[in-house]
């Protein structure tokens, strides 16, 4: 059954990409709005070729990578925290889940005006993009942990430590993880939405001038590849989480 | 007996396999029974034997293999509302509607006009003792009294035959024992067909007319006992020396079955 | 106790006046309440007209994203095989930053409000789709049955039955896409554009009006709560069933 749902996924796309380059070729689709695939795949090549778009790229990901290895063992630990400790979780949560709710995309302008167009501040932005759903996440995964198993390897003598490690942590881990994936894809769409807006290089200034100026062929090209990277980078992390998560089917049902 | 009244639903040489893919499943072989007009007929049979498929057959909601279903003679293909009513062991009630109106809605299905309708519900709430809770919502009622809402929705439609899927399965069981007597009760004050599938023996017996019992997959029907026991009955019957042996004579069959087909059912039992 | 809340927020802007005019915080950034009246009492037309504008592309984008979301998430419910193709190619489509796709919009649709709305109904899409499928793909099979049994066609029994049913995953649904499509309109304004309330915030941020800046704020801020607000009133009508069903257990 898999097999089949996967041929029938793949044959679409296959459907989808045959009737958009034969389109481009016969006329139907407009080539000057729309590249053929065979276009965009030469234009991508080029583009991976050509060290301007690398090191564009590059300045990209590193600012990604860069505001999710601060951002997200702070919020892990922040949390984690928010978790353990109900006073403090009471507190604070409200705020977390109404900046959550609040699109933090439409304080961009103030960001840039206040903070300017710098690297750090592209850095904090994306920072922020990462904390707050990461740390969302990691409270949450404290309630996963069965607090009847740590009453009892505490009155076996477990030290705290002990109980860390092999109660919280597992417990902890696949909704942590799933925090963490969200976490990248946010930090993604912040820094992206960061270069767009106010930035003298990256992917996002990239994209924006390739449209402002109508090079369709790059433009497709960059999208395209953008959006691929961002969906195998969600599903490995997916694989991973489902991975950890697997003994969770056990135990769960009663 | 009742062995002078019409038969309201009948099945021949009804089959069903699912082939799945991989290895065809044979689901239900070769049922043949009839049911007698207001009659109260029984199927007991051990977990996944195919009960529920045999019920959604009878009500046209699943095909056959093999065989047929008549309900008053006429072939049974889909779903026929005006003769053939279910419950299911979920109460099924639509939360956001009111009891009232969940009793109404197969009425509002079928085109009934609003005076009618309210009319008709109302009786059917009187008759399964919930006059007054015609406005309250299904949350804030117990389970035997959704149940209870189930039954009058079921015989809104004024159906030939009542099919019943473990209605009481997910009660406790004082709760079931009143709910055994109170469809009792309504049963005879409608004498409406009733068709109840169920895993426990004792409800079976203490209900109905006639037991089927029903084989492991591939079920078939390995015995039709007469429970013979007077009515109207109250669940100190349960007690009586016909009572256990008329239970015995299921069980019998139920562990021969297991015997032969050389596995341990009692894990299904 | 509404009078204590009214104390603590008088107390929060007399401080937040306070740390402007003490230039304890630099003019560009922060603006003291004084500064955001000061601005609306100066360009309040400008600013209305905006939110006209923005609004007419939320609610387009917002219908757009409800029919096709809802619509491929009931179909995606019902039929199990395109359910099992469409579910996972949905979810993985999500997770990509739909902004860089939009200076691709802008070239397909123009630099008009097309764009922006065709930007912010396919970021309200994928959410709303997704949670309606789970929805219907959740249901206990018995409903789809009963409904069959009582003779409802099959249109009867999605809207009559199944739907409402689902309701409660439906509108968490569109509570996330709700959010992404104003999110979506506003960024897209701030990005390029003529109108609306994004492209005011963007323009005042280049002349350094930091007072204009933040009331632009406020207003996109409104905005969100407003479509937030009117889902719970949605919310309330349509599952207050649920509420109390959870309640009770």
């Amino acid at each position: 059954m898999k097999a089949r749902i996967l041929f029938v996924q793949l044959s679409f796309l296959a459907v989808v990409i045959g009737a958009w380059e034969l389109g481009d070729r016969v006329g139907a689709i407009d080539p000057k709005l729309l590249s053929p695939p065979s276009e965009v795949a030469a234009t991508l090549w080029a583009l991976l070729q050509n060290s301007s778009f690398l090191a564009n790229a590059s300045d990209t990901i590193v600012r990604v990578i860069a505001s999710f290895l601060i951002g997200a063992p702070i919020a892990v630990a922040l949390g984690f925290v928010m978790g353990e400790n109900i006073s403090i979780g009471r507190s604070l949560s409200p705020i977390f889940n109404l900046v959550l709710a609040v699109p933090q995309s439409i304080f961009l302008p103030v960001f840039v005006l206040v903070f300017g167009l710098g690297f750090t501040e592209k850095l904090i932005f994306g920072i922020t993009h990462v904390i707050f759903v990461v740390a969302v996440n990691a409270m949450a995964a404290v309630r996963e942990v069965p607090h009847g198993q740590v009453v009892l390897a505490r009155s076996f003598g477990a030290s705290k430590f002990r109980i860390y490690r092999s109660i919280y942590l597992p417990a902890m881990a696949p909704q942590v993880v799933t925090g963490l994936r969200l976490g990248v894809i946010f930090a993604i769409i912040g820094i992206l939405l960061a270069e767009m807006y106010a930035s003298r290089t990256g992917l996002g200034v990239l994209l924006l001038r390739w449209g402002e100026s109508y090079d369709v062929d790059k433009l497709m090209a960059a999208t395209v590849l953008i959006s691929a990277a961002t969906i195998l980078i969600n599903e490995i992390m997916r694989i991973w989480e489902a991975r950890i998560g697997r003994w969770r089917q056990v135990v769960d049902d009663p | 007996m009742t062995s002078t009244k019409p038969v309201v639903i009948e099945t021949r040489g009804l089959r069903k396999v699912f082939s799945a893919g991989r290895a065809p499943i044979t689901a239900l072989q070769d049922i043949s029974f009839a049911v007698r007009e207001g009659s109260f007929v029984s199927l007991v049979g051990p977990s996944g034997c195919g009960k529920s498929t045999l019920l959604q057959m009878l009500a046209g909601l699943m095909p056959s293999t093999a065989g047929e279903v008549f309900v008053d003679g006429l072939p049974v293909r889909k779903p026929a509302p005006d003769k053939i009513s279910v419950m299911f062991q979920d109460a099924t009630l639509l939360p956001w509607k009111r009891v009232a109106e969940n009793v109404e809605f197969p009425l509002e299905v079928r085109g009934t006009d609003a005076a009618e309708r309210r009319e008709r519900a109302a009786a059917m709430l009187s008759l399964v003792g919930l006059t007054d809770f015609g406005a309250r919502y299904p949350h804030e009622l117990s389970g035997g009294m959704r149940q209870r809402v189930a039954i009058a929705r079921a015989l809104a439609p004024d159906p030939r035959i009542l099919l019943m899927d473990e209605p009481f399965g997910a009660l406790d069981e004082q709760t079931r024992i009143k709910m055994g007597h109170e469809l009792l009760d309504i049963w005879s004050k409608t004498r409406k067909t009733i068709f109840l599938i169920t895993h426990s023996l004792t409800e079976a017996l203490f209900l109905s007319d006639i037991v089927l019992v029903m084989s492991h997959r591939p079920g078939r029907i390995v015995g039709v006992i007469e429970a013979g026991l007077p009515r109207p009955r109250t669940y100190d019957i349960i007690g009586s020396a016909e009572f256990g042996a008329a239970r015995n004579r299921i069980w019998k069959l139920i562990s021969q079955d297991d015997d032969e087909s050389g596995d341990n059912g009692m894990a299904s039992l | 106790m509404s009078l204590r809340r009214l104390l603590i927020i008088m107390v929060i802007l007399g401080t937040w006046e306070a740390v402007r005019r003490l230039d304890l915080v630099g003019p560009l950034l922060l603006a003291s309440p004084s500064e955001i009246i000061g601005a609306f009492v100066k360009s309040w037309p400008d600013y209305f007209l905006a939110l006209r504008f923005t609004i007419a592309e939320i609610a387009a984008a917002l219908a757009l994203a409800l029919i096709v979301g809802i619509g491929t998430g009931i179909v995606a419910g019902m039929v199990p095989f395109f359910g099992a193709t469409a579910g996972p190619l949905l979810s993985s489509l999500f997770a990509i930053p739909l902004i860089t796709w939009y200076p691709l919009f802008m070239v397909w649709f123009g630099l008009g409000t097309m764009s922006k709305i065709v930007y912010a109904a396919v970021s309200g899409f994928f959410p709303i789709a997704i949670n309606t499928m789970n929805g219907i793909r959740g249901l206990d099979r018995r409903y789809l049955l009963f409904g069959q049994a009582i003779g409802c066609s099959r249109r009867q029994v999605v809207f009559r039955i199944l739907l409402p049913m689902a309701m409660p995953s439906i509108i968490s649904g569109l509570r996330i896409g709700t959010g992404l499509v104003v999110i979506g309109v506003i960024v897209a304004e701030m990005l390029a554009s003529f109108g609306g309330i994004g492209y005011l915030i963007s323009y005042y941020r280049s002349i350094y009006a930091t007072g204009h800046v933040y009331l632009g704020i406020l207003f996109a801020l409104a905005c969100a709560l407003a479509a937030n607000w009117g889902l719970s009133l949605v919310e309330r009508r349509f599952t207050h069933w649920r509420e109390l069903q959870i309640g009770e257990r």
